[in-house]
């Protein structure tokens, strides 16, 4: 007699066990992704310092890094606040590129004099929580499945940029498809410390504003109980289809704020990869953290790593850029295939005597 | 088929032998050391109050559950039941409360897929079904969705699934409950005749009368344990039944006094509330006065549930309703709940309850959203302190950290008092309180009644919508009686519990 | 216009089948109560793997089949996570996504932009095809246009007229319910999604070797979510995708007909319609309380025994 399996789920995890479940899972995506780089071509001698030194210890690195890590945190806040409410914004990437687009924009027609700054990245907020607001309207109104929506507005939003990128916006200086340099009042300063750039002050800011609201106003106490129970909250008194919409357009605007940060902070001018693999990057960082906003930038600084090394392993061992997507398909599976072990109880009970 | 099971042998005193069982879901002992058994050709009828372990037993007995100790024997030898399909082989089948139905299949779906799995094929299933639908006179159609039958044709449907599958034994887990008097007649004298016909049937149920009309013998469960085991219902009185149920010291319940009608708090007329097609709540009236608790009792699902969210403002209705004589029916759910309207759902966890935030957060929730605790930031030591007086005062156990771990955790009963301890603020005016008892045990359960009644002194009105006859007669000044989405009044304050019931079930 | 209509016409099931063969295979997993978000990555492994086996000297019949395998492949983590370890179905699909491009891109660098001989239409006499308006539909198409459309009957057929059929429905429906009759829950997930990646595979093949004859970096291009979409559209009835396939694929078909007109349309303009198609059939849709009670009653839960 074969014994008999059940499962029953777990009225609540201790923090033990949901601490060990989320180290074996790391672990695990760990062993995985080496794995994977090594099948790909990358010398096991070499790993430590790819992966360690050149990314964290080093100067050029670790600026490196935070310059990576800079939008990732918007990225990610943008998943989170968006997860909170039970809302997959799976269309980062969009409202990033929307959120690039109006910023350029603002920079390329010399909008708002002196206070061009400031109102580029104003605009790129907006561009985010425009872009977001179709979907968002769509699955609260009507009930249209929102990972659809958001996916296809993405592909919507790219296709948009390429039509600037290749028309009006195109430089014309040379045949590359980008805009023009910004001017240098355009550009968010710089500390001296690689390319690391004011953006990552507004990001850190930005999460810390986000944390506030979450766990310290009403706004994040009303976020917080309709994206855990949506009927008990709106029997509480809440307004739940307007604090959701909120949630979903401030993510939508942090979505956006990313793209303003990169073309303002790093790259100054728009090009077509500014939004590239943005949207697994915040899935994964809000998985990571757990949509708590203090810890996604902490998640935030190791993906970048992670991002900064695959750059130099493309460069020194001609490792493909399918190797971070990969690496991060086994990190997001491991991760929620290891929630079993804080949802269910496995009991296996021994057959009786028949 | 095993069909060596099926038959009685000779020696074999029962159909059905239960030893010992015991079942625990996390802390809670559902049930203790139960022993149980089951004649073929009788009508065993198994009582016990909601929650005493009834279900639990017969989900051992069809292999949903696992028990954690004890034994099952099917004609005097031990069986392994280990799953739906080893009961089903064994010949034992169960129409459940809630219908293992899928309503957007045909009942003939339904019924070829569940006799699937004896591996006949559907030509041989369909003859199968006419020649069971032809012995025993059940009326059923067979190719139209189950979602657009009535309950009375689903519940048929189901039984005629059981018998599909060649069941002998047949568990029927509360049958009467969704049924009119007439349907329920004929239910009975089916049951007659399937036991006519060599059947065993285990019929759940906690009416008195169908166990005295239908019943060979009868036991009865308490609390998870079999306070009565098999006694013939010929030997045994209906008080003897009450007493085994619900225990002795509960018998007798002490009506509390009636008291003088002061001013009306709130008032509804003509309320009506759709919900899809049909009409859920049908043209509703009633006022319920300060200080005054108002019983509304009837049948789960007869627009109870519609009624109070309509009077919540959570689904939208026609009609007028006035809260200390303002109309209301334009107002959002916060401002209904500014003028003093509070709800103690009857599905709490889903509900009333936000399962991942902390007790502490779900205690000041509704404080927190009204700027009590402070207009712009909420300072969580406000939140705490705030929660810490209310887990003192309703006396709110298991909590840890205080307050700050998920709410989840908690037991039905303290999750129930959280619930009640947020509702009943000083503010509150009118509660409607829905089946506020439901899962708790005697303790809880007169905790939650006090804390009402403590509010109706302090001038509260009350609704008090319940499924549980006794707490309506203990706690209300006055009844209402809800079938079908249809109010009716009782006469007297006080009507006897025959004519309430009469009234459940649209007869009178 | 003539002309027009049969050049259009003539490319239409080029654009119809790949869709049509990855929304059946969704349509597979969602009836059992699978929500697989992973349709792009898979298409995306599955061109790729097709494309390299034609590059490698074999013909275009055993590639597509293993583009096919491959598909099935890839989601055998995917299956794992979600079947057995009953993980949150959304992000779990979108890993499967992430790990069949990132896959793509990495193992097939060497096979992107090199044009091969793929499937070749079926051999009707010649003189079939240049029948006006229909000719290049009806008699220039090679075999997998036919076979989705034999699949889709037989989907259908096993579906609705099968007993497997019934309990792959049943799981999706209504586990607790299939469960109590005896149904292998986790089994028919399995076999649904199981038989859902092979056809995904299957479309992803038909991208390169059937469609395009040369394998690129992307290519798949969002066909995978649209035919998350379509699945919606077709209320998760296989009879109904063709007609969304149909629908969706000659919309694409027409972009490329009317730039060959000559006529001065904004091309990045003109790519957005498919997608700006596929969001507004959905709002359209989500009108419809018909095809809100198509979706299968259980899609994208998880199961297990204890919820009975």
């Amino acid at each position: 007699m074969l014994d008999r399996i059940t499962l029953e789920r777990r009225a609540g995890s201790g923090p033990l066990r949901s601490t060990l479940t989320y180290a074996a899972a790391i672990g695990v995506a760990l062993a995985l992704s080496l794995g994977v780089m090594v099948a790909a071509g990358v010398p096991t001698g070499a790993l430590f310092e790819e992966l360690i030194v050149q990314v964290f210890l080093s100067e050029a690195g670790l600026a490196r890094t935070l310059t990576m890590a800079t939008p990732m945190i918007l990225a990610a806040l943008a998943a989170a606040l968006c997860l909170r409410l039970k809302f997959w914004n799976i269309g980062i990437e969009g409202q990033l590129l929307m959120g690039a687009i109006l910023a350029t924009t603002v920079a390329l027609y010399d909008i708002g004099g002196p206070l061009r700054l400031p109102l580029m990245l104003i605009a790129s907020a907006l561009g985010g929580a425009l872009w977001i607001a179709l979907p968002a309207i769509l699955r609260i109104r009507f009930a249209v499945s929102e990972v659809i929506v958001t996916l296809l507005s993405t592909n919507i939003a790219f296709l948009f940029l390429q039509h600037l990128l290749f028309g009006p916006f195109g430089d014309t200086m040379h045949n590359f498809p980008t805009s023009p340099v910004f001017d240098n009042a355009e550009k968010l300063p710089r500390f001296g410390f690689g390319d690391v750039h004011l953006g990552l002050v507004i990001a850190l800011t930005a999460v810390l504003v986000v944390a506030l609201v979450t766990h310290r106003m009403r706004f994040g106490f009303a976020a917080r109980f309709a994206g855990d129970n949506p009927r008990a909250a709106q029997a509480m008194g809440f307004d739940t289809a307007r604090v959701m919409l909120v949630s979903i357009l401030v993510g939508g605007a942090m979505a956006g704020l990313a793209g303003g940060v990169i073309v303002a902070g790093t790259e100054h001018r728009l090009t077509q990869a500014v939004g590239l693999q943005m949207t697994f990057n915040g899935i994964i960082i809000a998985a990571l953290a757990r949509n708590l906003p203090l810890l996604i930038p902490i998640v935030s600084f190791f993906i970048a790593g992670l991002a900064v090394a695959s750059q130099s392993l493309k460069v020194f061992y001609g490792v493909s850029e399918g190797i971070v997507l990969i690496i991060q398909g086994i990190i997001l599976l491991t991760l929620v295939t290891f929630q079993f072990a804080t949802t269910y109880r496995v009991t296996i009970a021994a057959a009786r005597p028949a | 088929m095993p069909t060596n099971h099926l038959a009685a042998p000779d020696g074999a005193a029962f159909a059905l032998e239960v030893t010992g069982v015991s079942k625990s879901f996390g802390e809670a002992r559902v049930l203790d050391s139960v022993d149980f058994d089951l004649r073929w050709g009788e009508v065993h009828a198994l009582l016990g109050e909601n929650g005493a372990g009834k279900s639990t037993l017969m989900n051992i007995l069809t292999g949903i559950y696992a028990a954690d100790a004890g034994q099952i024997h099917l004609n005097g030898a031990p069986v392994p039941v280990r799953s739906p399909a080893d009961a089903m082989a064994l010949g034992i089948g169960m129409v459940h409360q809630h219908f293992k139905l899928i309503l957007p299949f045909t009942v003939r779906e339904n019924l070829r897929l569940a006799a699937g799995s004896t591996g006949d094929d559907w030509t041989a299933i369909d003859a199968k079904i006419s020649e069971v639908l032809e012995k025993t006179g059940l009326d059923v159609s067979l190719d139209v969705p189950v979602g657009t039958l009535s309950v009375a044709e689903r519940q048929r449907t189901e039984i005629l699934k059981v018998l599909l599958l060649g069941a002998r034994i047949l568990i029927l887990d509360e049958p009467t409950a969704v049924l009119t008097d007439h349907e329920a007649e004929r239910l009975l004298a089916l049951m007659r005749d399937l036991v006519g016909s060599g059947h065993a049937v285990v019929f759940i149920t906690h009416k008195l009368r169908e166990v005295m009309a239908v019943g060979d013998r009868v036991s009865t469960l308490r609390k998870g344990r079999m306070v009565l085991r098999g006694k013939a219902v010929a030997d045994v009185t209906s008080a003897d039944l009450s007493i085994a149920m619900i225990g002795a010291e509960q018998a007798a319940v002490d009506a509390r006094p009636a008291r003088p009608l002061t001013q009306p708090i709130l008032e509804i007329e003509n309320l009506s509330v759709l919900s899809g097609r049909i009409k859920a709540v049908k043209d509703a009236n009633l006022t319920i006065h300060a200080g005054e608790i108002l019983g509304l009792a009837g049948v789960g699902g007869n627009g109870q549930r519609e009624l109070a969210e309509a009077v919540m403002g959570l689904t939208p209705a026609t009609g007028r309703i006035r809260l200390h004589g303002d109309p209301i029916e334009q107002a959002t759910v916060a401002e209904r709940r500014a003028l003093g309207l509070r709800y103690i759902p009857a599905d709490r966890a889903s509900d009333a309850l936000s399962p991942d935030n902390s007790v502490a957060d779900n205690l000041a929730v509704t404080a927190v959203r009204t700027g009590k605790l402070g207009q712009r930031l909420v300072a969580p030591r406000r939140i705490l302190s705030h929660a810490r007086k209310l887990i003192a005062v309703f006396d709110i156990a298991g909590v840890t950290a205080g307050g700050r771990r998920p709410i989840r955790l908690l037991s039905g009963g303290n999750a129930q008092k959280s619930v009640l301890a947020r509702e009943l603020d000083t503010e509150s005016r009118l509660i409607i309180a829905h089946s506020p008892t439901r899962g708790l045990d005697v303790a809880a359960c007169r905790y939650v009644h006090d804390q009402l009644i403590e509010a109706t002194d302090r001038g509260c009105g009350v609704l008090l919508i319940s499924e549980d006859l006794e707490e309506i007669l203990a706690l209300s000044d006055h009844i209402h009686v809800i079938s079908r989405g249809s109010l009716s009044t009782t006469p007297d304050a006080r009507p006897a519990r025959e004519d309430i019931g009469e009234l459940m079930l649209g007869h009178a | 216009m003539i002309e027009f209509a049969t050049a259009w016409l003539g490319s239409l099931p080029g654009f119809m089948t790949p869709l049509l063969l990855a929304s059946l295979g969704l349509l597979f997993c969602e009836r059992a109560g699978v929500l697989n978000l992973g349709v792009e990555g898979v298409m995306a492994l599955s061109a790729m793997t097709s494309a390299m086996v034609v590059l490698a000297g074999y013909s275009a019949w055993p590639a597509m089949a293993l583009g096919a395998v491959a598909g099935a492949l890839i989601s055998l983590p995917f299956m794992m996570a979600v079947v057995v370890f009953r993980a949150p179905q959304i992000p779990a699909g979108l890993a499967l996504v992430a790990v069949g491009l990132g896959a793509s891109q990495a193992i097939g660098r060497d096979a992107a932009h090199k044009p091969f001989a793929g499937l070749q239409p079926l051999p009707w006499p010649e003189a079939f095809a240049d029948l006006p308006v229909v000719g290049r539909l009806l008699f220039e198409q090679d075999g997998i246009v036919l076979l989705a459309l034999v699949i889709a009957i037989i989907a259908a057929w096993g579906l609705f007229r099968t007993r497997y059929g019934l309990r792959l429905r049943a799981v999706g429906e209504d586990p607790a319910t299939a469960d109590a009759a005896g149904v292998d829950v986790q089994f028919y997930q399995f076999a649904a999604v199981l038989i859902g990646s092979l056809l995904i595979g299957l479309a992803g093949a038909y991208l390169s070797v059937g469609g395009s004859q040369i394998w690129t970096e992307g290519m798949v291009a969002g066909r995978g979510w649209i035919a998350l979409a379509l699945v919606v559209f077709a209320q998760w009835s296989p009879v109904r995708a063709i007609f969304g396939a149909v629908l969706f694929g000659g919309a694409e078909a027409l972009i490329p007909r009317l730039q060959a007109l000559g006529l001065e349309l904004p091309v990045y303009f003109l790519s957005m319609t498919p997608y700006v198609l596929t969001i507004a059939v959905l709002l359209v849709i989500s009108f419809s309380t018909r095809a809100k009670q198509a979706e299968p009653g259980f899609l994208g839960r998880a199961y297990i025994r204890q919820d009975r």
